[in-house]
């Protein structure tokens, strides 16, 4: 017995893998030079000591977090137009892997912010606000996800949320300044001048992170698109079980 | 029919149906009324730092009562499948839109007066032209709030767990508003110079500015089932 | 009936999928100009979501359904639909409800257009009153006045006897003869085997999503109906 299967959705999940794949060996190469960069070729900060070399990867992800975010909003855009299943499970994916890089800004921003302003989550500081309400809305992405039924409604609701939680995001960083701006500003903005060494290993650690950010996008696409295949597949043998019966 | 005339009679309607049944307008302004007295028993209604955390106080007794608004819109809707019979007239989604949006905003705005009058009586200040400029953000603030509101409630209605999760998408999106209606509140009424009160408006019209033209374009995609 | 200038809508393969629920299955269904078409089956068969989708509120999974083509007509204003929700505003009295619906379809005197079709149904007492104070049966009948307001081509009407008195039955399978003199295009759906038989011309049984039966209904014999209906169900079932 054989099951018709959609045939370009699965060639379309084994290009996804395929890209994930070429990626591997690049990643690797690229992650050790980025630890290496961070922690031994950077020169260690006069003021802040080690504990500044985590910056190297909180300015990556930071990055990233709002590349999938961009991402999201394009795939939201993508779907509304084509309507095409892919597209979502595009936008999922890049919510899910943004929504961990924006978890891991916020971690390392705490253990940074810990020594340096001696306290955990600095409220006063614009930058850490914004990026508290990113991980918000792609938080409140995924409770709208899981309160739907796969279906075109879930996508279509997807990607409307998407499309007006990027078109907030600006707005959003602009209030959060001006707000920090009136009120007196306790923390002054960190950015020293950056050695030549240290923005070289700034920038092989956003290259490294954003390649990383991109397998992990390509992956789970491709699972996600998988696993919906499978779903397929197990109702039809469900189907054709009850018409025996 | 012209368009324009078409967002009317639908805005008409849902404010003659919101007249006809008072109640849910008179439970709204109450619960917003209840939150007022709530912060006064919280804080030390007496001291200058609640004085200086009014504006904030203001604005969290009128964004509940709001929410609360923006689910019963849809609702009411769904109740008798009116949504329905809205979808499958050949009316443009985006006037299905506007109409709705206008009568949610204007709900507010009236609400929003009617708890302001009481703020002002509650926290002792006075029916002063400052007043007039906290009516002018309250207005200004209704339509970006009513603007993504409309488009999400209209999402979730035929959502079970509605109630929790209108407040879960909207507040994370409309927290520029809320910062610019404390804070130019704050300006206004605390500080008494207004040096940035300018700015704030003008982020406020940014934000209606494009959430009313976000929902005329999206709100195909959510009403349709 | 195979006329092809005579037909109003072609449903070809039209299948709807919910989840893992197949609700309709491969349906090809024409229907012409003057049609009185009446849908039987079980609860559950997918005659409710078939309507939805000629409606319009629900698209299909695969499959198309097409209206003739004729080009004064844009595709939604074409279909007058009863479902079982009334879409009517409680709050609102039966005239300000038709005045509404009138003026979103575009009808220029939407006011008289309104009062006509109350005296039609038989409302213009009740027409001041709001539709909360309405019986089941009065609103019924205002719900088949604002679906035709517009004139549709295609009346589609979803178990309209449901809660109905026999009063309110009788007084409702009056005004659909009358639709039916008319030369009305109406696919109906009911359980009301006997109501549904009076009316009709053509005949539909769909079971577990498919169309299992279809007769005009000159072919079938009314005091057998019953026995034929169960048959054909239960030997779907099997």
């Amino acid at each position: 017995m054989s099951l018709p299967i959609d045939q370009r959705s699965l060639q379309l999940a084994r290009r996804y893998l395929q890209v994930a794949n070429g990626l591997l060996i690049p990643l690797y190469l690229l992650v050790a030079a980025a630890l290496y960069g961070a922690f031994i070729y950077a020169p260690t900060e006069r003021e802040m000591g080690d504990v500044q070399r985590i910056f190297y990867f909180h300015m990556g992800t930071a990055w990233n977090s709002f590349l999938t975010f961009f991402a999201v909003f394009v795939a939201g855009i993508a779907y509304l137009i084509t309507r095409k299943s892919k597209w979502d499970k595009l936008g999922a994916a890049c919510a899910e892997v943004g929504m961990v890089f924006t978890t891991i800004v916020m971690v390392t921003g705490s253990i940074w912010a810990k020594p340096i302003w001696n306290t955990w989550w600095a409220w006063g500081d614009p930058r850490l606000m914004s990026v508290m309400v990113l991980w918000l809305m792609y938080a409140a992405y995924f409770i709208l996800r899981s309160s739907l039924p796969e279906g075109d409604k879930k996508y279509k609701f997807s990607a409307v949320f998407g499309i007006i939680a990027f078109l907030d995001v600006p707005i959003v960083w602009m209030s959060i300044r001006w707000w920090r701006t009136i009120h007196p500003v306790v923390i002054t903005s960190s950015g020293a001048e950056l050695a030549a060494e240290m923005l070289h290993a700034l920038m092989v650690s956003l290259i490294a992170m954003t390649v990383l950010c991109v397998t992990l996008v390509a992956l789970r696409t491709a699972q996600r698109l998988n696993s919906s295949l499978a779903d397929e597949v197990f109702q039809q043998l469900d189907q054709e079980r009850v018409s025996r019966q | 029919m012209n368009q324009v005339a078409l967002i009317w009679i639908l805005a008409e309607k849902d404010l003659k149906v919101e007249y006809r049944s008072p109640q849910a307008f008179l439970n709204t302004v109450f619960f917003a009324l209840l939150i007022l007295v709530i912060f006064n028993f919280a804080f030390d209604p007496g001291s200058q730092a609640t004085r200086e955390a009014t504006p904030g106080i203001l604005w969290v007794a009128l964004l509940f009562p709001g929410i609360i608004q923006l689910n019963r819109s849809f609702q009411a809707e769904r109740e008798e499948g009116t949504l329905y019979g809205l979808i499958l007239s050949p009316t443009d989604r985006g006037v299905l839109f506007l109409g709705k949006f206008i009568a949610n905003w204007a709900f507010l705005v009236v609400v929003d007066f009617l708890v302001l009058g009481a703020f002002v009586i509650f926290y002792n200040f006075s029916f002063s032209v400052q007043m007039l400029w906290v009516a002018w953000i309250i207005i200004l603030a209704s339509v970006g709030f009513a603007a993504v509101g409309t488009v999400f409630a209209a999402m979730l209605s035929s959502i079970r767990t509605r109630e929790v999760l209108l407040p879960i998408l909207l507040f994370p999106i409309i927290i520029p508003i809320i910062l610019a209606a404390v804070n130019g509140t704050q300006e206004i009424l605390i500080l008494e110079e207004a040096q940035f009160l300018d700015r704030w408006l003008q982020l406020l019209i940014a934000f209606d500015v494009i959430f009313v033209a976000a929902g005329f374009l999206l709100f195909d995609y959510v009403v349709a089932d | 009936m195979s006329d092809p200038s005579n037909s109003l809508v072609l449903l070809s393969r039209v299948t709807k999928i919910f989840g893992l629920v197949r609700a309709v299955l491969d349906v090809d269904l024409e229907v012409c100009r003057g049609d009185f078409l009446a849908i039987f089956g079980p609860n559950g068969a997918g005659k409710t979501t078939l309507l939805r989708m000629v409606s319009g509120l629900t698209q299909p999974t695969s499959g198309s359904i097409q209206f003739e083509s004729n080009d004064d007509h844009s595709g939604r204003d074409r279909v007058g639909y009863v479902s079982h929700q009334s879409f009517l505003y409680n709050e609102l009295t039966g005239l300000e409800n038709l005045v509404f619906y009138g003026r979103l379809y575009g009808i220029g005197k939407a006011r008289g257009r309104a009062e006509e079709m109350l005296v039609k149904m038989g409302l213009q007492d009740a027409r001041y009153q709001r539709v909360g104070t309405y019986s089941r049966g009065m609103k019924q009948r205002l719900t088949l006045a604002r679906a035709l307001l517009h004139e549709p081509d295609l009346l589609l009407l979803d178990e309209p006897y449901t809660g109905l008195d026999q009063h309110g039955s009788r007084i409702f399978t009056e005004v659909l003869k009358g639709l039916k003199e008319e030369g009305r295009t109406v696919l109906l759906i009911t359980h009301n085997l006997g109501a549904g038989l009076e009316l009709c011309g053509q005949i539909v049984i769909q079971n577990k999503g498919e169309l299992v039966f279809q007769a005009s209904r000159g072919q079938v014999d009314a005091s057998d109906f019953e026995r034929l209906y169960f048959q054909v169900v239960e030997g779907g079932r099997r």
